[in-house]
Order: C-alpha cells, then sequence, then structure tokens
C-alpha cells in the first residue's frame, strides 16, 4: 500500500466515508455522500492539508451549481466536489481562514451564499447585485 | 489617536493598481484592508466564448510577466482530458522556458524591490540582466513577453541549436552570480533594509495557504516542481531553497537563491534535451467530457487550471485559475501589522505580486 493510498484512507476513515478516492482528471476525487463541507475541512484541517481554492460551476438550466474544492496532501491534489440546489453552502471561512478571498468571489462571480459569513461590499460596483460576473444571464 | 491612510489604487509606491486602507497609529500600521478587482477583465469568462487554440492566446495575456505559466498550466489540463502526451523533447523545453521566464521575474521582482529600497543602482543593474533574459528568450520563442511556445501535446518552437543557448545562459549566470546575488545577499543596505520588515510567521503562513517564494521563505519546504513533479522536473537535480525569517530578507533570500537554482536546471535541461518531436504527431484529438485539474509552480508561486469539458464542443466549458498572488494577498495584511507606513510600499512588493493575475 502506497503512501498516497494510506493517507487518502486515513481521510475517508476520519470521515467514515466508505466510497473509495476516484483519480480522475489530475485530482483524487472524494464524494462526500451526507459529510458537510465544514466537517471535510476540519478532516484536512487534521491532516494538515493545505487549502487551495474553490471552483464554481453553474450546472445546465434548472441544475443549479457545483462547487469542487481543492487540498493539496504532500503533492497529492485532492478535490471534493458538491452540488447545490440553491445556491448555499456553509462557509468554511472561519476554520479555514484562506478560503476568504475566494468564498467571495464565488459569491460575486455566482451570487452564491456561503451561510455564517458577512462579505464586504462590492468595491468596483457599488450596489450592484453579485452574481452578474459569470452567470449566465437571461435576457 | 489612529487614523486611515489610503494607498492606491493608482499610486507611485505601487506596480499596479490596488488598494491599502491602512490604519495608522503615528508611523505604524494596526491594520491594513486590502481591497483588488481593478484589473478585472472578465478572463474566466471569456474562456468559455473561444475554441481550444484561441483559449491558449487569450490565457497567455492573464498575466505581463509569467504569462508561460498560464499556457503552460492551461496545456497540461487539455491533455489531460485528450489523453495526449508531450513528447520528451517538449517537456525539456517547457521547463527550459519556465525557468527563464522565473529568472526573468526574479529579476524584474529584484529590480523593483531595489528601487522601493532606494538602491537606485541595483535597479538599473537588475533590468540590464532582464533585458539579456528576454533576449534568451526571444532567441527561442521570437518573442519578448508572450512567448506563445505552448500547444496541445507539447510546443511550437525548437530550441535548435542548444549549445548557443546554454552559451547566453552560462554568461547571464555568471554575470547575477558577480552582482545580483552578492548585493542582495551581503550587502548592508539590503539587509537593513529589509531584515525583521513584514513578517509573515511560519503559522500564519500555514493558516494562509500561502505558495511560492512566500511560503518558502517563512520555512515552509512546499514547491509543486518537488512535491508533484511534472514535465521534465522529475529527472533534474535542484534544490528547494528555504529560510526561516519570514522577513523581506527572507523573501529576498529565497529568490535571490532560486535563481542559482534556475540556471542549474536550465544548464542540465539544456544538456540533457533529448532528440525528437516537439509536439504530438498529428493534429487529430478529441476532448472527453470532465474536469482536469492541473498546477504548475509559476516564479511567484503555485498556480492552478481547473478546466471543464463537455465532448464535441470546441469551446471549454469553464476554466478557473487560481493565481499565486490570490493565495498569497490576504497575507499582506498580517505582514504589515506593526510595521512602519514607510515600510509599506516594500512589504507589499515583496510578495511580488501581480493584480493582473489577480483580478483575471
Amino acid at each position: 500500500m502506497t503512501d498516497t493510498t494510506t493517507q487518502l484512507e486515513s481521510i475517508s476513515e476520519k470521515l467514515g466515508i466508505t466510497e473509495p478516492w476516484v483519480e480522475t482528471g489530475g485530482a483524487h476525487w472524494l464524494a462526500p455522500g451526507t459529510k458537510s463541507v465544514r466537517e471535510i475541512t476540519k478532516v484536512m484541517n487534521e491532516v494538515h492539508a493545505r487549502f487551495i481554492t474553490i471552483t464554481a460551476f453553474q450546472l445546465p438550466a434548472g441544475e443549479g451549481f457545483r462547487l469542487d474544492y481543492h487540498w493539496d496532501l504532500d503533492g497529492q491534489l485532492l478535490g471534493v466536489s458538491f452540488q447545490l440546489a440553491a445556491n448555499s453552502l456553509e462557509s468554511i471561512f472561519d476554520i479555514c481562514e484562506a478560503a476568504d478571498w475566494i468564498e467571495r468571489e464565488v459569491h460575486e462571480g455566482f451570487g452564491t451564499e456561503f451561510v455564517g459569513r458577512e462579505y464586504e461590499p462590492l468595491e468596483l460596483r457599488q450596489g450592484d447585485t453579485s452574481g452578474v460576473n459569470l452567470r449566465e444571464v437571461k435576457q | 489617536m489612529s487614523y486611515k491612510i489610503p494607498m492606491g489604487p493608482f499610486h507611485p509606491g505601487l506596480e499596479e493598481p490596488y488598494k491599502l486602507d491602512m490604519i495608522c497609529n503615528g508611523e505604524t500600521v494596526q491594520d491594513v484592508k486590502l481591497h483588488v478587482g481593478f484589473n478585472f477583465r472578465g478572463i474566466e469568462h471569456l474562456a468559455e466564448t473561444r475554441n481550444y487554440i484561441q483559449v491558449i492566446a487569450l490565457m497567455e495575456r492573464v498575466c505581463g510577466i509569467c504569462s508561460n505559466v498560464h499556457t503552460f498550466t492551461l496545456c497540461r489540463a487539455m491533455e489531460e482530458l485528450t489523453g495526449l502526451t508531450p513528447p520528451p523533447r517538449a517537456q525539456y523545453i517547457r521547463v527550459i522556458v519556465a525557468e527563464l521566464e522565473r529568472l526573468h521575474s526574479h529579476i524584474l521582482w529584484a529590480g523593483v524591490a531595489a528601487k522601493l529600497m532606494g538602491f537606485k543602482t541595483m535597479f538599473m543593474t537588475s533590468f540590464e540582466i532582464r533585458e539579456k533574459i528576454m533576449e534568451v528568450l526571444q532567441a527561442i520563442s521570437g518573442n519578448r513577453v508572450n512567448y506563445a511556445m505552448n500547444r496541445i501535446g507539447g510546443v511550437n518552437r525548437d530550441i535548435e541549436d542548444p549549445q548557443a543557448v546554454l552559451k547566453m545562459v552560462e554568461a547571464l549566470e555568471l554575470e547575477m552570480a558577480h552582482t545580483v546575488i552578492p548585493i542582495f545577499t551581503t550587502s548592508s543596505t539590503a539587509a537593513s533594509r529589509c531584515a525583521g520588515v513584514g513578517v509573515l510567521t511560519k503559522e500564519k503562513a500555514i493558516s494562509c495557504a500561502v505558495v511560492g517564494p512566500v511560503a518558502r521563505a517563512s520555512g515552509l519546504p512546499q514547491d509543486t516542481r518537488r512535491s508533484a513533479p511534472y514535465a521534465a522536473y522529475g529527472e533534474l537535480e535542484f534544490d528547494v531553497p528555504v529560510q526561516t525569517g519570514g522577513d523581506v530578507r527572507a523573501r529576498l533570500l529565497v529568490r535571490a537563491l532560486e535563481i542559482m537554482e534556475s540556471c542549474k536546471i536550465i544548464r542540465q535541461a539544456l544538456t540533457k534535451l533529448p532528440p525528437g518531436e516537439i509536439h504530438t504527431p498529428g493534429e487529430r484529438f478529441v476532448f472527453t467530457t470532465g474536469t482536469a485539474a492541473k498546477r504548475i509552480e509559476g516564479p511567484r508561486g503555485e498556480v492552478l487550471y481547473s478546466v471543464s469539458w463537455k465532448a464535441g464542443s470546441k469551446n471549454p466549458a469553464r476554466i478557473h485559475v487560481r493565481t499565486p498572488t490570490f493565495a498569497i494577498m490576504p497575507s499582506v495584511r498580517w505582514m504589515m501589522q506593526g510595521a512602519r507606513l514607510a515600510d509599506a510600499p516594500l512589504i507589499q512588493a515583496s510578495i511580488d505580486p501581480c493584480y493582473s493575475c489577480t483580478d483575471r
């Protein structure tokens, strides 16, 4: 068993997730099941994984949004995907300081609500609504 | 009594537009609020309107200094989605160009930092050397800023005479070893202006998840070239310089030592450059549906591209870029707390910020 496998299994075990990690597209992916993003972040902090970013996707009509969270663990790129029906998810900012700016960027670009945090007003479009930079705007 | 001093978004002490709102008590900075977004060009959105050829040229323009980093990472992600593997010669050429870009970026930064230290002679010397590095890049690619070297499955241009490039690099290495490196590592001007200034502790560096030379100057030995080797890095020997001071001087030392390591890498790569094709033969490839995430170690630190594609489409469905400055910039708040107001420009410059990259 390689070190990588051991490390990944240790994360799954701590989370109580039995689904195996899947390596695809240059990253190891874990299906979160019923685990929340905060539970996963806490375990990532425990194993000293380095937070990298969140990538937001607008899914085809009516399917909502998807957020891909990325961490680095000793050179391995880890990914956990969350599908959002209501375009809101718990914020991890208070337990992962590094997520501050990217949560704000996703909020401004996609209108995603990260529950449990506040945002500063938009600098360049003061008074404007968030979520118009990258979201498909129906005329 | 505390008072607020705004700096920017357009200010002689800043290289690019961004804004610092500094809360000061006398000459001491108590806290800072950072504002970015003045360079927002909507590039991630534009990328969705470009095909797989056009998108490479577009993403090369995310940054005017580390342009190659962006196409390199993007092409790696697109290669993951198409199943193409660049031939060995292309992998070596990618490393050579990436390291030349690191040299040019670090020397440019050295010049900017020297200017902010009040060390104008060093500024002129650094920019003279930078010109020579750009000449090497021009000799290889035909371009000085946007090199247009990367394509899906390899590179666009060969290094036909590696020995000639090697001679240019060796001359550069000698010049840097006699000027920039000793001055930045031993001069009392640099030491007195930078030591103990803008400290980012190791704990805070971990908490903020900073990357690149800033992380390495705070005692974190992280470097994607070493931890997740790509292209030809796994076949080349190099050290990852780490300092523990966490101050501007430590960042200066890390970059100075990295200049020498980059020269070492370029020399090895040019000597070992394998024969063969510079890109995958044939022009036919097919994108599969899915997302690929790839990283490389740019001059300022780790760059990540998350690229999504739908099979049958010529355009990407989504491209997200996490640039190093985006990861590092929030930590400036902690570097500034307790600093002298006069040191603010040097501290912000010490992270080698790129707001074009940050804002995209």
